[in-house]
């Protein structure tokens, strides 16, 4: 697959880095307490934890959705306090995120969705064309490219949305609960599509309840439970994290 | 309307629909702004050039033995001699007959009225000072005759004409305002509309500027033929005010005719009107998303 290639400034240290990170909103109660945790580069971890533990919340503050109300939360070697709105936005260049809802813009064909990205990073006609037309060929979309998003069906629809998260070639892929629509078998092929991301030097963070693919890939665990974050070693893990919940 | 490429859906947008013909009418409303204040400036420009440093004098015929051909010929003498006098010429009947038919008609009853003797006297030099000299002349040779200034009308209609100019340019100001307050009022809508799509947009990475971008093509465009539209509800306003002028018996309205920089500038009303609500878009954008995380 031809990805793009755009020259970017080199950074070689972790993906994302949080210290002592709490999160509230408004003047509710803190939805995420203390929060330390390492990222590195080419990691790939699986976010777990039971509803409203607060993965969501901690996935928003990594897409910079949210500020942290409190602590220190590094994205690239950036830190996000104070950040001007222009470079927020050239970091979220470097982010693929999968929503459960997918959030696709019905009113544009699976085409223009996936292209998105980037048109936003005024990425050239032609290069734009090349690289949607390959990336929803390999996601078994080629058909299926002028279609609005309504008419397909919630696994197209699941595929359309990692389309538009990967075609940047994100450094940090994030999805939550990008598996929750589809079958186990489904599941099994975009699992290994995010390794094959992994693989081309991606960070993957995924969210998710299935315990299934949890036990069948030996990536290490993050574990969300009432605001708090642990490290759940996982066979043949070696994740460079540290957690204080 | 002209086809830009959206991210968003705006061209479907209830919040922002009605734009369109709002700004058609408040153009609409604006160019005839315009055209009153042409009008204005053109009646001005006219009295003004024909009555400045001119007096009229009246003499009434049939009454008084003043009026004899002498004493009027004395008047005429001495005002003629006088240095700041460059013309006085009695007006004949025929000319005054003209002047009246706007009133009263081509009929004959004109030639049976008892018509002032009137001299059209012109200055060389046209102020007051100049005049009230004349005026005293006039009434030292010929002690019956009116002296008319025709000043001290025409600065009332000058007060009037400029009070009608503040109120045509109040007019444009009220026009810009309401422009500018439909578009913050749909934008701000349209924002809350598509609070998820915008969402979308800035989590694959566009800045404020590129969404603001998205809203302010959109703006232009209704802005733009919503002018054109306003124009064109116009063209057949003023032909149907011309028609209507028209039929005023010559001399009582100028023509109305307006200057190339009037024709310029109604046409820049469309291009006028997108630019202020594209302008308006962008900053209300702007500002609401730099509100946000």
């Amino acid at each position: 697959m031809a990805i793009l290639h755009k020259k970017k400034a080199a950074f070689t240290g972790d993906t994302v880095q949080l210290e002592g990170v709490a999160l509230r909103y408004d003047d509710g109660p803190e939805i995420l307490h203390n929060v330390s945790l390492t990222i590195p580069q080419r990691s790939f971890h699986f976010l777990t934890g039971p509803s409203g533990a607060g993965k969501t919340s901690l996935m928003s503050l990594m897409y910079l959705a949210r500020r942290p109300s409190r602590g220190r939360l590094r994205l690239f070697g950036d830190d996000v306090t104070g950040l001007k709105r222009s470079r927020a936005a050239h970091i979220r260049r470097r982010l693929g995120v999968i929503f459960q809802d997918f959030r696709l813009l019905d009113h544009l064909s699976a085409f223009d969705n996936v292209a998105l990205p980037l048109r936003i990073a005024e990425i050239a006609d032609n290069v734009v064309a090349q690289n949607v037309t390959e990336l929803l060929s390999w996601v078994g979309l080629e058909e299926f490219m002028e279609a609005r998003p309504s008419t397909l069906s919630g696994g197209q629809q699941q595929r359309v949305a990692i389309a538009r998260a990967v075609v940047n070639r994100p450094k940090l892929i994030l999805a939550d609960e990008p598996t929750g629509n589809v079958d186990d078998t489904i599941a099994l092929r975009l699992m290994q599509l995010f390794i094959e991301l992994h693989k081309l030097g991606s960070s993957v963070i995924i969210a998710t309840h299935n315990e299934f693919l949890v036990q069948r890939f030996p990536f290490p665990r993050l574990h969300i439970d009432h605001g708090t974050v642990n490290a759940l070693p996982a066979s043949a893990a070696s994740p460079s994290l540290v957690s204080e919940g | 309307m002209l086809r830009l490429r959206s991210d968003l859906p705006l061209r479907g947008d209830t919040a922002s629909r009605f734009v369109f013909w709002i700004v058609a009418i408040l153009v609409f409303v604006a160019a005839l702004a315009v055209t009153a204040s042409s009008y204005v400036d053109a009646l001005l420009e006219g009295w003004n050039r024909s009555v400045t440093g001119t007096l009229t004098i009246q003499i009434p015929t049939g009454g008084a033995e003043d009026n004899s051909s002498a004493s009027v010929s004395n008047m005429l003498d001495a005002l003629r001699k006088h240095s700041d006098v460059v013309s006085a010429v009695v007006l004949p009947n025929e000319k005054i007959s003209e002047l009246l038919e706007p009133w009263l008609g081509e009929s004959s009853i004109i030639a049976d009225l008892p018509l002032p003797l009137l001299v059209d006297v012109h200055l060389s030099d046209s102020t007051a000072e100049a005049a009230k000299n004349i005026v005293e002349l006039t009434q030292r040779t010929a002690p019956t005759a009116i002296v008319e200034d025709h000043r001290v009308w025409l600065n009332r209609i000058i007060g009037l004409a400029e009070g009608l100019s503040v109120i045509a340019l109040s007019v444009m100001g009220l026009v810009t305002g309401a422009l500018s307050l439909i578009v913050i009022f749909a934008t701000r809508a349209s924002l809350t509309e598509y609070a998820q799509a915008i969402d979308v947009l800035r989590i694959v990475g566009a800045k404020d500027g590129y969404v603001a971008g998205q809203f302010a093509r959109r703006a232009f465009a209704q802005g733009f033929f919503g002018g054109i539209a306003g124009l064109a509800l116009y063209g057949p306003t003023l032909g149907a005010i011309t028609w209507l002028a028209g039929r005023v018996e010559k001399g009582l309205l100028p023509d109305i005719t307006m200057p190339i920089r009037h024709w310029l500038i109604l046409l820049a009303l469309p291009a006028a009107a997108g630019g202020l609500a594209m302008f308006a878009a962008n900053i209300t954008v702007r500002r609401i998303l730099a509100r946000r995380v």
